[in-house]
């Protein structure tokens, strides 16, 4: 056999150079033939689905929260509920324990009416199969009527606080489009996994905006959806829209790709928070605007209270003291953020109690180191070295001991790796050292987010860890959750095994509570509690700083959890 | 895998050049051969250059001890300068700046030196010794065993070592070092394996086997006190070819964010500037770590073409 | 006849193989300690939505009971639903591959291509400056660290010059206008393809070019080289029609042989340029512990590296009359 590996081979070579030259300046070229009135958006990930049952990852949540409306939403200023798909706020009949909802003319993407029965379908859907994470708020709903096409009566087992705060911002599906997909799926063997398999690629909502495109692992492109019940509407004091004509959603894999593509123009707007180390370079572009938004998240410091040396308030207490909330506010979080006094943030200003216990807030190291001393002395701990001696004066202490003799073991701290969350990860290294140098034996050990999430939710087997909740809900319900005795199990919300009596008592009443002021007092006494037991030591809660072009786009409407809400996506327009 | 094969083809007996060797001799033969060896390496300039450059990695793994002791805010893990919590620039106390959270990179640099040393060593000793000790076995035994044993370095070596590798950390959520160093190990002898293997299977014919047969020798000797002496160059050879193979895939693993958080490895820096989204604004941070790893492969690599002349006077330059 | 007789053994071969690691591979995944069960399923769900999702997913019945319908449906083509995605295994592989294909294949014809080319070069000028620094330049560039040298290129010819994009395989302008063409469409794809073909051309051919040099040195010392040069042909010819022709045959045992390391190489290349192909999707569903995806993936790419490593030695062997089993 023979080759001719001979000159033709060379010149196909070149020519094939001189090709990959070519396509390198086609580039440069760049063509921008899409309307003037479309916006472009980056999101970090992709969505992985458009099932909105499936869902539950923050990319797919947030493509189908442009989809599929909720019956109340919320004022962006104080946060109260507004009625969205509903004409007006919920009455409530004590007597049959009910909530009658009446709804706003509107339309489905695809034109039909969008009527009560939508709704009594939605929920009844989610209770035949007890679609995961929504089962919780439809559960203790006895029946679901529709008197007439624009009313729903919902009528509760017993009455829940969280109805009006979760139940009722459920989002609502067309009946149409499930029906088939639910009577087929409840026929199957496996009928919730049938369900939320289903693959949907262009759903109908209730939204300003419906997907026109999608390419998987590229674009996803949006049109204006001019059905929308809110068009031309001023709902609470906002003017709505939409006023472009689409959005297209590109994803990055980083967050480098992103803001570059921010500084060039080939994107709008980027959603996700921007770290600190860019906001320097931003701030220095003329075309970029910042927005600084409040989170309702918190990162906190938590302790296993079901074994030693950790169930023991006391050390927690002095552990709390030492921890210099300060200093990390300033120093790891460049100053973006705010410190947590509470498991509530304060931006959720109806139900964060501002009267707390603040340890060492405002104290300096030495006043720290002081106080913990004292606290520990009082509760008979003991040390080698001292970390306050004899004339007062503050030094390093060695090696603590337990009240009862024992020196006190060596613990660790776990938490998420430093390129997963590096505010996590230093704040454990930085409490560590805190700890060191009041003598006890810490230790702070970065690992892998599932492994960590593992080992402490589902196997309690830790001392400490640092973790947050990046998106708290408006409801304070998780409260109960995070520390109600019949929550430390597997997998279940109450990590730390914290167990007390009172606050199971005045927890139970506070989800039944539904007038909201009364609940708010119970609420109140609930953080006043755990607070003083301190099972979590609240640190921080990040600001969200985002970044838009405002060249070509304006109208964002800033709001706790950052400007990508409803009430941007229905006012945003061209300049 | 990277195949520097002597010559090409299947099927070729590379034992040609080999001096034979009488037991008893044997000590002395080894050092004259030593010193052969060494007077050959010294003329290939490739060798020389691999050969400092390591000594240079060596030093940097050495003296990655020193900065903490300096001062604690050269910590490459835990270290924070009191004043810089950023990125920052090479500076006087920084010799190649910080990272994002203010740690000095230098010492991080000298950390992954000991980190590389210490994966690369023992990933490739451990799959040395299997691959040799089963390859030993294997064209020693023949029939069963033989076809058992290749067919298993078969089936691991058709799985790209990294993948597996990638799985296993997801399976056990997540891996320490030394379990990473021990699946390296594990997925990496087949290699050698084969060539020791073909090795024996040849010198399974030669006189001085039978010989020792038929003075009554058991297996278990022949194979380790007759036929490993004679193999052992070739696994050296190979050994630092599995160096390489472990380092990089520390490194890529510890990149793609499914290595030992607590472990300051250069793969681990790279994935620091990436994943912190510096790629673009720190070189100083970007580079340093990748050329590490570059020139230790490279070194390495050097190292065994210029052992691989030694060994096989076929690859030897003329004249 | 001979050669159909070794293709038949080493297909069965092939096939036990397979299976064999099928079976490992669902093993290893069931066994592994730290209950991966809990893994497969949201951490934030409440412990009765867990429950419900576990046994809806099959993942509560026995061992042996998930085996045989693990393999069953493995032979029916049904590789199980991804968890992440919600669907069909082999949609998403479906949607992936082609771009797999299209990097790989391009990047391994290209550096071969180049590699014997430069290779063959090298050895015509042995000893002299061309062939000594050809000869480095393929050691450093193949020692270069996969991850960081795609970062580096990125940086230079992304990010500082601009010349091509910075990740993924398209651009949507180009894609969703309806008056683009497909010629536009491919140009577009062909633009975005350059960094990461580059990358992984510029790590590949320094071996392919070492092997094709030594290759040819040796086949330059052989009886038939003599023979020609005896009969009298030019320098030229002989090196182009006699002993290149064989000296290339090791880089096509080389090509599939380390295919199982290329394919490390590509893995790390397409998720550093978010390239949406079947290595990036393997890295990432073994980070989102999707455990099907990952199994499907690592599945086809082990088969892929077994027909390969078939093909290139019934090659061998049909190309080679010297080698015949």
């Amino acid at each position: 056999m023979r080759w001719t590996l001979s000159e033709n081979r060379f010149k196909c070579l070149s020519v094939l150079f001189l090709v990959i030259a070519i396509w390198g300046c086609v580039g440069l070229l760049g063509s921008n033939v899409m309307a003037a009135s479309i916006m472009k958006i980056g999101m970090k990930e992709e969505p992985k689905t458009l099932n909105i049952w499936l869902a539950n990852d923050r990319w797919s949540l947030r493509i189908l929260s442009l989809i599929y409306q909720p019956l109340y939403y919320r004022d962006p200023k104080t946060l109260d509920q507004v009625p969205w798909l509903a004409e007006a706020l919920p009455i409530y009949d004590p007597a049959t324990l009910s909530y009658t909802v009446k709804l706003r003319p509107a339309k489905w993407s695809d034109g039909s009416e969008l009527t009560s029965e939508d709704v009594a379908f939605t929920g009844n859907l989610i209770k035949a199969f007890k679609v995961p994470r929504r089962n919780a708020y439809w559960k203790f709903i006895e029946k679901i009527e529709t008197p007439d096409r624009r009313t729903v009566k919902f009528y509760l087992k017993q009455p829940m606080a969280v109805f009006l705060e979760r139940t009722l911002a459920t989002p609502i599906v067309q009946k149409k489009e499930w029906v088939k997909v639910a009577e087929e799926a409840k026929g199957k063997e496996k009928p919730l996994a049938s369900l939320l398999q289903h693959k949907v690629e262009k759903p109908v909502g209730s939204g300003p905006y419906a997907i026109k495109e999608r390419r998987e692992g590229a674009y996803l492109y949006m049109e204006k959806n001019k059905y929308f019940f809110g068009a031309g509407k001023t709902i609470a004091g906002q003017d709505l829209g939409p006023y472009i004509d689409g959005i297209i959603f590109k994803y990055y894999g980083t967050s480098d790709a992103a803001v570059l593509g921010l500084k060039k123009g080939s994107i709008d707007m980027y959603w996700w928070g921007i770290e600190a180390g860019y906001l320097e370079d931003l701030k220095k572009e003329k075309d970029i605007q910042l927005f600084s938004n409040e989170r309702s998240a918190l990162y906190y410091m938590g302790f296993n209270v079901r074994k030693p040396p950790f169930n023991d308030p006391n050390l927690r207490r002095a552990i709390a003291t030492l921890v210099d909330k300060d200093f990390i506010i300033t120093r790891i979080l460049q100053g973006h953020g705010i410190k947590m006094i509470s498991i509530i943030p304060p931006g959720n200003r109806f139900y964060h109690c501002p009267d707390l216990p603040t340890y060492g807030d405002g104290l300096s190291r030495e006043e720290r180191v002081r106080k913990a001393y004292d606290i520990l002395r009082n509760a008979g701990y003991d040390w080698k070295v001292p970390p306050v001696d004899r004339s007062g004066k503050v030094v390093k202490g060695e090696e603590v001991r337990l009240p009862s003799g024992q020196p006190m073991e060596k613990f660790m701290i776990l938490t998420p790796p430093a390129d997963y969350d590096p505010a996590r990860a230093m704040s454990g290294m930085i409490i560590q050292e805190w700890l060191k140098e009041a003598g006890m034996p810490a230790s702070s050990k970065p690992m892998a987010f599932k492994s960590l999430v593992e080992q402490v939710s589902v196997r309690h087997d830790f001392d400490a860890f640092i973790l947050g909740y990046g998106r708290l809900s408006l409801d304070p319900d998780y409260l109960r959750s995070f520390f109600h005795s019949s929550q430390d199990k597997q997998r279940g919300g109450n990590k730390t095994g914290y167990t007390n009596p009172d606050f199971d008592r005045i927890a139970d009443a506070s989800s039944r509570m539904m007038d909201p002021e009364k609940r708010r007092e119970l609420i109140w006494d609930m953080q006043k509690i755990v607070m003083q037991d301190v099972p979590y030591v609240p640190l921080y809660n990040p600001n969200l700083i985002e970044a838009v072009r405002k060249d070509k786009f304006t109208g964002w409407v800033q709001m706790l959890e950052g400007i990508g809400n409803l009430w941007s996506f229905c006012q945003v327009k061209a300049k | 895998m990277r195949i520097w094969i002597p010559g090409s083809g299947i099927k070729r007996d590379t034992t040609k050049g080999m001096a034979e060797e009488k037991p008893q001799r044997r000590r002395i033969h080894w050092i004259a051969n030593f010193q052969e060896g060494w007077s050959i390496y010294k003329q290939n300039i490739l060798g020389r250059i691999g050969l400092v450059l390591l000594v240079i990695f060596a030093l940097m793994a050495l003296s990655s001890f020193i900065p903490p002791l300096i001062d604690p805010m050269y910590h490459p893990m835990t270290g924070v300068d009191p004043v810089i919590s950023s990125s920052t620039g090479p500076s006087l106390k920084h010799w190649l700046g910080t990272d994002f959270m203010g740690r000095d990179i230098l010492s991080q640099l000298l950390a992954g030196a000991r980190i590389a040393f210490m994966v690369g060593v023992s990933a490739a000793f451990m799959s040395i010794f299997l691959g040799t000790a089963i390859g030993m076995i294997s064209g020693y035994m023949g029939k069963f065993v033989d076809t058992f044993l290749m067919r298993l370095a078969e089936v691991i070596m058709v799985m790209p070592t990294l993948l597996v590798t990638l799985i296993l950390a997801a399976l056990f959520g997540q891996l320490s070092i030394w379990a990473i160093v021990l699946v390296i190990a594990l997925f990496r002898w087949p290699g050698v394996s084969r060539v020791i293997r073909a090795q024996t299977l040849s010198l399974k014919q030669r006189p001085f086997i039978e010989a020792a047969k038929v003075a009554g020798a058991s297996h278990f000797r022949i194979i380790f006190r007759h036929i490993m002496p004679n193999v052992l160059p070739l696994s050296f050879l190979y050994m630092t070819f599995r160096v390489t193979s472990a380092i990089t895939i520390e490194a890529a693993l510890a990149f793609l964010g499914f290595g030992d958080p607590s472990t300051v490895s250069w793969g681990m820096m790279l994935q620091w500037v990436w994943k912190t989204g510096h790629m673009f604004k720190a070189p100083y941070w970007l580079l340093p770590p990748g050329i590490c790893i570059s020139l230790i492969t490279l070194s390495f690599y050097m190292l065994g073409r210029a052992m691989d002349e030694v060994l096989d006077p076929r690859l030897r330059r003329e004249g | 006849m001979d050669l159909w007789r070794y293709i038949s053994r080493r297909l069965v071969q092939i096939v036990i193989i397979f299976f064999v690691i099928l079976t490992v591979l669902f093993m290893v995944f069931r066994l592994a300690p730290g209950d991966p069960i809990t893994r497969m399923v949201d951490p934030d769900m409440t412990p009765e939505d867990a429950a419900l999702l576990i046994s809806q997913l099959g993942l509560d019945q026995p061992l042996h009971v998930q085996y045989l319908y693990y393999v069953k449906n493995f032979f029916v083509g049904n590789f199980g639903d991804s968890f992440h995605y919600g669907q069909p295994v082999l949609d998403i592989i479906k949607h992936r591959l082609p771009n797999t294909i299209l990097l790989f294949t391009t990047s391994i014809i290209l550096s071969a291509l180049v590699g014997v080319f430069l290779g063959k070069i090298a050895s015509w000028h042995k000893g002299k400056k061309i062939d000594s620094g050809m000869t480095i330049g393929a050691l450093v560039t193949h020692t270069l660290f996969l991850p960081w040298l795609a970062l580096l290129l990125i940086w230079i010819f992304a990010y500082k010059l601009g010349w091509f994009p910075i990740t993924g395989m398209v651009s949507e302008d180009i894609w969703l206008d309806p008056t683009s063409g497909l010629w536009q469409k491919a140009l577009d794809v062909g633009h975005h393809l350059v960094l990461p073909l580059g990358t992984l051309f510029l790590f590949h051919f320094g071996s392919y070019l070492l092997i094709m040099r030594s290759s040819m040195l040796e086949t330059l010392k052989e009886d038939y080289i003599l023979t020609a040069r005896a009969k009298g042909l030019t320098e030229k010819v002989i090196r182009n029609r006699h002993a290149a022709p064989n000296a290339a045959l090791p880089v096509v045992t080389t090509v599939g042989l380390s295919l199982a390391f290329s394919i490390n190489g590509g893995a790390l290349t397409e998720t550093v340029f978010t390239w949406p192909g079947i290595g990036r999707e393997l890295v990432f569903s073994v980070s989102q512990n999707d455990y099907p995806l990952a199994q499907a993936t690592f599945l086809l790419i082990t088969l892929v590296v077994l027909i390969s490593n078939l093909v290139v030695d019934v090659l061998y062997a049909y190309l080679d009359p010297r080698i015949r089993y």
